[in-house]
């Protein structure tokens, strides 16, 4: 099997390497598909000298082009973040004023400004009623229950009337 | 030749060592001063807020305009001139002329408001530039043009501190402290991004909660200014206590200033009187005198003395305001009516020595240390020291001189069962509480003898000076005393007084201890009757206006009897 290798050296008229006694030759791994590909584009695509400066400087450029288009991202961003914070600066000054105005609208001077312009008046009490004193037993046991002088057969009607209508805490709870 | 070659080897030396060990710090600074670049990065201040949190300073942002006239081109300097003079009203002549001096940097106007700002943004003015700054801004008072509590709080100036009161008090707390960025810059004066950076940001200042009452105060600014109007007086003084702790609810002075325009304020306005003025605090000082002898037990209440109306002392006649014999009479009577020979014969009866350790108990002796700054105080003489004068004319609180915060917090001893409250106005710095209220309170008078005076002072509403403060339905529930003292001037006593009065109520559980001084009032009809300017006339009805307010802001309601 001629490989693309002498294929090339025998289209190109160059010579070959002098013979020299191969040592004996192993069996090479089968060569995938991308590696073969590479190969010949690589050896087709042999440059002269001005090819190679042309890559260069074609690289030279392609890198150019990034680097301007990073800094101009990158001045862009700067821009972007100096709006930002001239914004930022002036939303904190608004935001001051009405905390300002607010805080004034609460004040004293402007409450009763606000209040004389609606026609109110500061009532001054005449005279005040003192509260009676209500003594309350702490030591008295929690939760009992008054003396209940409700005759006893009336409870007995109030439970029948209760069984049959309802009570009104129940009704009011039906109605939910 | 080796000499020659030493001392040359030693001058290069000695000059080397110079350059590297003598001056390495002032240049290492030079050389940082040139590569390193310090932006500072400031502190918000803390805000201060009443009892009820009502905020009564608010950091407001402000804007200064300035020029660059080299970079003004000569054919735009009228248009900027103009554009400057319309929405600023500076002087466009004036403008103009800057603007033609080539210079780099000219401040146009200082310290606007954003709406001015923007209008001037707008206008898009070459060589014309903005730039912000933060200034404090207080609650407006009773009048335009005046701010509230503006001589308690203080004002920040321009470079970030604070002067006179609060703001000055607590310049460190509220301040903060400052952030900054530390960079490097390059020779083209460009910030080098991956060198050494440091960012530390800035920590802002503590909030304030004051004891104030924000509407008890505007009413005390209210009734002083009024009070002081009908007086003709110079000025006048109001401060209220929370007899329980001391804090401070209302602190007022007439004529006050505009803390939001204290570059236009004449400096002489800045002072405090509450407590850059000492004064003689007259017959307010016989509740200290008598609630001492009581605690003593020197005296009673109904201990009967005689008073002629006149008492010889050191070779000094000294008489009572009336100058009438009034026979004999009680200590009760004595306070009512205001007699000096009754408080003369209380402090005999307790001895020089008692008496001025009473006064040193009762905080006369020493300042108040209220935490506001500015504290006026004339030290008493010694015991050793004073005359027999002396002691009896301070007895009746002529002859010492004390200022507002001490007098209040001395009879404050009466309102809190004996004790003495520490006065003071911060409650809390951010969410410290002030260790003054964590400390206990010291008794100065017996609990018995300060319900005694409770009870005297109530009869001075009821039967003497005091009738007019008299609030409706508190008339057998409130405490008080009048205090009348002339002001000397080069050593000789005038006509003109310091008018005072100073009260609490509801007497068996008071809520709130006030104080009114109005000094030199010229009362209408005074000039016939000098005694017209008494302290009932004129500090009275200012304070029985305020103490009503509190009565019905608070819903004070009166002990049943």
């Amino acid at each position: 099997m001629t490989s693309t290798r002498i294929l090339a050296r025998r289209r190109l008229g160059t010579t070959s390497a002098p013979h020299v006694t191969a040592p004996p030759r192993r069996r090479r791994r089968t060569r995938g598909f991308v590696q073969v590909a590479s190969t010949a584009a690589a050896e087709r695509l042999r440059l002269n000298r001005f090819g190679h400066a042309y890559v260069g400087v074609g690289a030279v450029v392609i890198a150019l082009f990034f680097y301007l288009a990073l800094a101009a991202q990158i001045t862009q961003s700067s821009y972007d973040i100096s709006r930002l914070q001239d914004q930022q600066r002036q939303l904190i000054a608004e935001q001051d004023q009405l905390r300002y105005q607010e805080v004034t609208l609460h004040a004293p001077a402007q409450v009763q400004q606000q209040a004389s312009q609606s026609g109110m008046q500061r009532v001054v009490p005449a005279s005040y009623v003192p509260g009676q004193l209500v003594a309350i037993d702490l030591a008295a046991p929690v939760g009992a229950s008054p003396t209940d002088s409700t005759p006893r057969w009336l409870r007995a009607v109030a439970v029948v009337v209760n069984r049959i209508g309802g009570t009104r805490d129940v009704m009011a709870a039906g109605n939910k | 030749m080796f000499v020659v070659a030493m001392l040359l080897a030693g001058a290069v030396w000695s000059r080397l060592a110079y350059w590297q060990v003598a001056q390495h710090g002032r240049l290492t600074s030079q050389a940082q001063a040139q590569y390193r670049e310090y932006v500072e990065l400031p502190a918000v201040r803390g805000a201060i807020f009443d009892r009820n949190l009502t905020q009564l300073v608010v950091n407001t942002t402000v804007y200064s305009a300035f020029v660059s006239p080299d970079q003004v081109p000569s054919n735009e300097r009228d248009r900027v001139a103009q554009g400057l003079a319309t929405v600023l009203g500076v002087d466009k002549t004036k403008t103009f002329a800057t603007l033609e001096t080539n210079a780099k940097f000219a401040y146009i106007a200082r310290r606007f408001p954003k709406t001015k700002a923007d209008q001037l943004s707008a206008l898009k003015l070459p060589g014309v530039g903005l730039e912000q700054e933060t200034q404090r801004s207080y609650l407006p008072g009773i009048a335009p043009g005046t701010t509230l509590a503006s001589n308690l709080l203080g004002f920040v100036d321009w470079t970030g501190n604070g002067n006179y009161g609060l703001e000055q008090k607590y310049q460190a707390a509220l301040a903060g402290t400052p952030g900054y960025i530390s960079s490097f810059r390059d020779l083209a004066n460009r910030e080098i991004v991956l060198g050494t950076h440091t960012h530390q940001d800035p920590l802002p200042g503590s909030d304030l909660v004051l004891s104030l009452d924000a509407n008890i105060q505007y009413a005390a600014e209210q009734a002083l200014a009024a009070g002081v109007k009908t007086d003709n007086a110079e000025s006048g003084s109001v401060l209220v206590m929370d007899p329980q702790t001391g804090g401070i609810v209302a602190w007022a002075d007439y004529p006050s200033y505009n803390a939001n325009d204290f570059n236009h304020t004449d400096p002489a306005m800045f002072k405090d009187n509450v407590l850059g003025y000492v004064y003689e605090p007259g017959s307010v000082m016989k509740v200290v005198t008598l609630g001492g002898a009581i605690s003593a037990g020197a005296i009673a209440p109904n201990t009967v003395i005689n008073d002629p109306g006149v008492l010889s002392v050191g070779g000094y006649r000294i008489y009572d305001w009336d100058r009438r014999n009034h026979g004999n009479i009680d200590y009760t009577y004595v306070l009512e009516h205001s007699l000096n020979v009754g408080a003369m014969k209380a402090m005999q009866a307790e001895g020089h020595d008692a008496f001025y350790k009473n006064l040193q108990a009762f905080g006369l002796t020493q300042p108040s240390g209220v935490d506001v700054a500015g504290e006026s105080f004339i030290p008493l003489p010694s015991a050793t020291q004073m005359a027999d004068a002396q002691y009896a004319t301070a007895s009746f609180g002529q002859g010492i001189d004390v200022n507002m915060v001490q007098m209040l917090s001395a009879i404050n001893v009466v309102a809190n069962g004996g004790k003495y409250a520490q006065p003071h106005v911060v409650e809390r710095v951010g969410t410290r509480v002030n260790p003054v209220l964590l400390q206990p309170q010291r008794q100065v008078i017996s609990a018995d003898a300060a319900a005694k005076m409770t009870t005297m002072m109530q009869a001075v509403v009821q039967n003497g000076s005091g009738w007019t403060s008299r609030i409706p339905g508190f008339q057998l529930d409130q405490c008080g005393k009048t205090g009348t003292s002339q002001i000397p001037v080069n050593g000789q006593y005038t006509q003109d007084v310091w008018a005072s009065f100073v009260g609490f109520l509801p007497a068996q559980h008071p809520k709130f201890t006030m104080i009114v001084v109005v000094r030199k009032p010229h009362y209408p009809g005074a000039e016939q009757d000098w005694t017209m300017n008494d302290g009932y006339l004129t500090a009275e009805p200012i304070w029985q206006k305020i103490a009503q307010t509190i009565v019905v802001d608070w819903h004070l309601t009166p002990d049943g009897h």
